[in-house]
C-alpha cells in the first residue's frame, strides 16, 4: 500500500497495467499530487491527502482504494467492528437498520458498535473545547482525516485551529479497548478493533493516525468490500430477524450539516462546508480571518459528508435521504455516558500537537523561491496556456514548476512539439 | 491631483531607499479587475496569495497581503470603471499598484476615515460597502500611497516587506 522511501502511508494504489496514462485523476486532483510520466500515472507521497478524487475518475481500475482483507481478524481472540454511520445508507429500503448492522456481526466479529453511539457525547467535547479555547478563532473540525492532511499539507498556519480532540469512532475505540480488557480479561493485543469505512482517508488514518497518543484500531475494512457478502447475509437475516442496540438519532453525524446543526447553540456560531473544492475555498479565507465570526467550522472533504466517501456503493444524495428517514424512526439505546466522561477527564481522547507537511514551497530560502518563480514565469510565456494536462502535469504552470525542479522538460509539452516539427528530426 | 501618503513608523528610510533604486521587479503579476463583477472580484488576490504562498512568505504576513490586496482589489470593482491590480515581488518586499480608470476621490482624508463610505445601493447589497476598505489597507500595510481627484483616475500602491 505504501510507496518505498516516504514517510507517509496512503491507501491508494496504482496499477501499472492498468494505466493508459489518460490524465483523469491528474486534472481531479486538489493539491496537484499526480504526473504522468511514460504513460504512467504517479502521486507524490508528499503531496496526497488521500481525499479519493482520483479512485472516482479513474476508468481504467488504475487507481485502487486498499484496504485491509478480513481474515486479518484472525490474529485476534476478540474481534470488534466499529461501523461508520454513512455504512447504513447503502442499503434498499427493505434493509433495516438493526438488520445491516446485525449483518457485520456476522461477517466474524465478536461485537459490533457503531459511530452513531457516541454523537451527543462527541457533540458535548466540541462545545466544551471551543469554549475552552476562545484564543482561536474559528475552531476546524478534525474527523475527516482528508481535510486534516489537507490543512497540513496546504495550510499550515491553521494547524492550531483545529479541534485537538480524537475523532468519535477513535474516542469508541479507546473506550472499548478499555471496556473489553477489563471485561473478557484479555491484553490490548489480543483485542482487534477494525473500522468498517466509507474512504480512503479514514483507512490511511487507521493506519498512520495523525497526533494519536494511543493504540487505536487494527485494521480498516472497505463498505465496498464487505457489501457482497453483508448482503447475502441480509437475506438470511430477514428471514430470521433477531434484535440488536440501535442508535439512530446519532446516525446523522454521517451527513454534512448535521454536526454543525448540532454543535451551534446560544453562545457558538458553527458553519458547515462539503466538498474539497469547498473546503479549500473557505479555508482560504479562515487564513485571512475573514470568517473570525464562525466559532466552529465543520469541514468534509466528500460531497454531502461521509456519505459520499468513494468506498460508498449508493450516491450520497440517496443514501443522505435514506439516513434521515432512518434517523427519525426508534429510540437510541442509553449508553454510559459517565465511563466516556471518566476517559475524557484523563485525556485519553487528546490529541498531540498536528505537524505541518509543507509541499507549497519552492525553496526554504525566499530569496532562491523568487529566482526559482522568475524562472517558472519564464518558462510559462513559452507554453501554450491550454492547460491541457497532455504532458501529464495538471497546468502549464504546474509543467514550468516541474521543469524547472528538474522534474520534467519543455519537450514534454506536446503542444509545443506539435507546433515544431522540426526540433522532432534532432 | 491630491496625494495621500502613509508610511508606518520605522519604514521611512527603507520606503525612502526603495523607491530611489528603481530597481525592477523579480516576478510580477497583472490582473485585471472589471467594473461591479463581484463574481470575479477577489480572484487577484486569491491567486496573488497562491504565489506567494509558493515562495514561503511567513503566514502572518502573507494574510496582511491578502487582506489588503482584498480590500483593494474589492473597492476598484466596487467604486471605479474598473482597473488594474499589478503586483511586484522584489527580495525584500511586494508593491501592489491598483489604477482604475475614475471616477476618482473626492476628498481622500474622508475616504480614509473607517466608516465613511460613498458605496451605491447595489454595492451594499451585496455585503460590501461597509467603509473599511482603505482603512483596512493601510493598517495591513507598511506604506501606502494614494494619488486621485474628482473625475480623475485613482492610482493606489502599497508596499508590506517580508521580514
Amino acid at each position: 500500500m505504501n510507496k518505498k522511501g516516504s514517510k507517509y502511508f496512503h491507501a491508494i494504489q496504482i496499477l501499472e497495467d492498468n494505466c493508459t496514462g489518460c490524465t483523469a485523476c491528474v486534472r481531479v486532483c486538489p493539491t496537484e499530487a499526480i504526473r504522468v510520466r511514460d504513460r504512467k500515472a504517479y502521486i507524490d507521497p508528499n503531496r496526497c491527502v488521500d481525499c479519493g478524487n482520483c479512485v472516482t475518475a479513474c476508468e481504467f481500475h488504475a487507481i485502487i482504494p486498499s484496504s485491509d482483507p478480513l481474515d486479518i481478524t484472525q490474529k485476534f481472540k476478540y474481534n470488534v467492528a466499529i461501523i461508520s454511520s454513512s455504512f447504513f445508507g447503502q442499503f434498499t429500503e427493505d434493509v433495516s437498520y438493526s438488520a445491516a448492522k446485525l449483518a457485520v456481526l456476522r461477517l466474524g466479529f465478536d461485537e459490533v458498535s457503531e459511530e452513531a453511539m457516541v454523537t451527543d457525547f462527541m457533540i458535548s467535547i466540541i462545545r466544551e473545547y471551543i469554549r475552552k479555547n476562545r484564543d482561536k478563532r474559528p475552531i476546524l473540525s478534525s474527523n475527516c482525516p482528508a481535510v486534516v492532511r489537507l490543512i497540513q499539507v496546504k495550510y499550515p498556519s491553521l494547524l492550531p485551529n483545529i479541534l485537538h480532540q480524537e475523532a468519535p469512532m477513535s474516542i469508541l475505540t479507546r473506550y472499548l479497548r478499555e471496556k473489553i480488557s477489563q471485561e473478557k480479561n484479555l491484553t490490548d493485543e489480543e483485542i482487534g478493533i477494525f473500522l468498517i469505512v466509507p474512504c480512503v482517508a479514514h483507512v490511511t488514518a487507521v493506519h498512520q493516525p495523525e497526533g494519536a497518543y494511543k493504540h487505536l484500531q487494527d485494521g480498516a475494512f472497505s463498505t465496498g468490500m464487505i457489501y457482497g457478502k453483508v448482503r447475502e447475509i441480509l437475506k438470511d437475516i430477514q428471514n430470521h430477524p433477531e434484535e440488536i442496540d440501535t442508535y439512530p438519532h446519532g446516525l446523522t453525524w454521517a451527513l454534512s450539516g448535521v454536526q454543525a446543526e448540532l454543535v451551534d447553540t446560544d453562545d457558538i456560531r458553527a458553519l458547515s462546508v462539503n466538498g474539497i473544492d469547498n473546503v479549500m475555498d473557505i479555508l482560504s479565507r479562515v487564513e485571512d480571518h475573514y470568517l473570525d465570526q464562525y466559532d466552529y467550522i465543520v469541514l468534509r472533504s466528500c460531497t454531502n459528508g461521509c456519505v459520499g466517501g468513494c468506498l460508498n456503493v449508493e450516491n450520497p444524495f440517496v443514501a443522505m435521504s435514506r439516513i434521515k428517514k432512518m434517523s427519525k424512526e426508534g429510540e437510541d439505546k442509553p449508553i454510559h455516558v459517565e465511563e466516556l466522561e471518566k476517559l475524557h477527564s484523563e485525556g485519553e481522547f487528546s490529541v498531540s500537537p498536528l505537524s505541518p507537511r509543507p509541499i507549497m514551497e519552492l525553496d526554504k530560502d525566499i530569496k532562491k523561491a523568487i529566482k526559482k518563480m522568475k524562472k517558472i514565469n519564464e518558462f510559462l510565456t513559452m507554453l501554450p496556456g491550454l492547460n491541457c494536462s497532455a504532458c501529464g502535469s495538471p497546468t502549464c504552470y504546474a509543467l514550468a514548476e516541474d521543469i524547472v525542479l528538474g522534474k520534467a522538460s519543455l519537450d514534454d509539452c506536446v503542444v509545443l512539439k506539435r507546433n515544431c516539427p522540426a526540433d522532432e528530426d534532432e | 491631483m491630491a496625494e495621500y501618503w502613509y508610511i508606518a513608523e520605522g519604514f521611512e528610510e527603507r520606503i525612502d531607499g526603495f523607491r530611489s533604486k528603481k530597481s525592477e521587479a523579480e516576478v510580477d503579476l497583472e490582473f485585471e479587475i472589471p467594473e461591479k463583477d463581484f463574481n470575479t472580484a477577489g480572484k487577484g488576490s486569491s491567486e496573488l496569495k497562491n504565489l506567494l504562498k509558493r515562495l514561503g512568505v511567513n503566514s502572518e504576513i502573507l494574510r496582511r497581503i491578502a487582506v489588503a490586496s482584498y480590500e483593494a482589489e474589492i473597492n476598484v470593482a466596487a467604486h471605479s470603471k474598473g482597473g488594474i491590480m499589478h503586483s511586484a515581488v522584489y527580495d525584500e518586499l511586494i508593491h501592489i499598484r491598483f489604477q482604475d480608470e475614475g471616477p476618482g476621490i473626492e476628498d481622500i482624508d474622508q475616504a480614509m476615515v473607517p466608516g465613511y463610505s460613498t458605496a451605491d445601493d447595489l454595492v451594499r447589497e451585496l455585503g460590501f460597502g461597509a467603509g473599511l476598505g482603505l482603512p483596512n489597507i493601510k493598517k495591513n500595510s507598511d506604506a501606502m500611497h494614494i494619488v486621485s481627484a474628482k473625475g480623475n483616475p485613482t492610482v493606489l500602491e502599497f508596499f508590506i516587506y517580508f521580514s
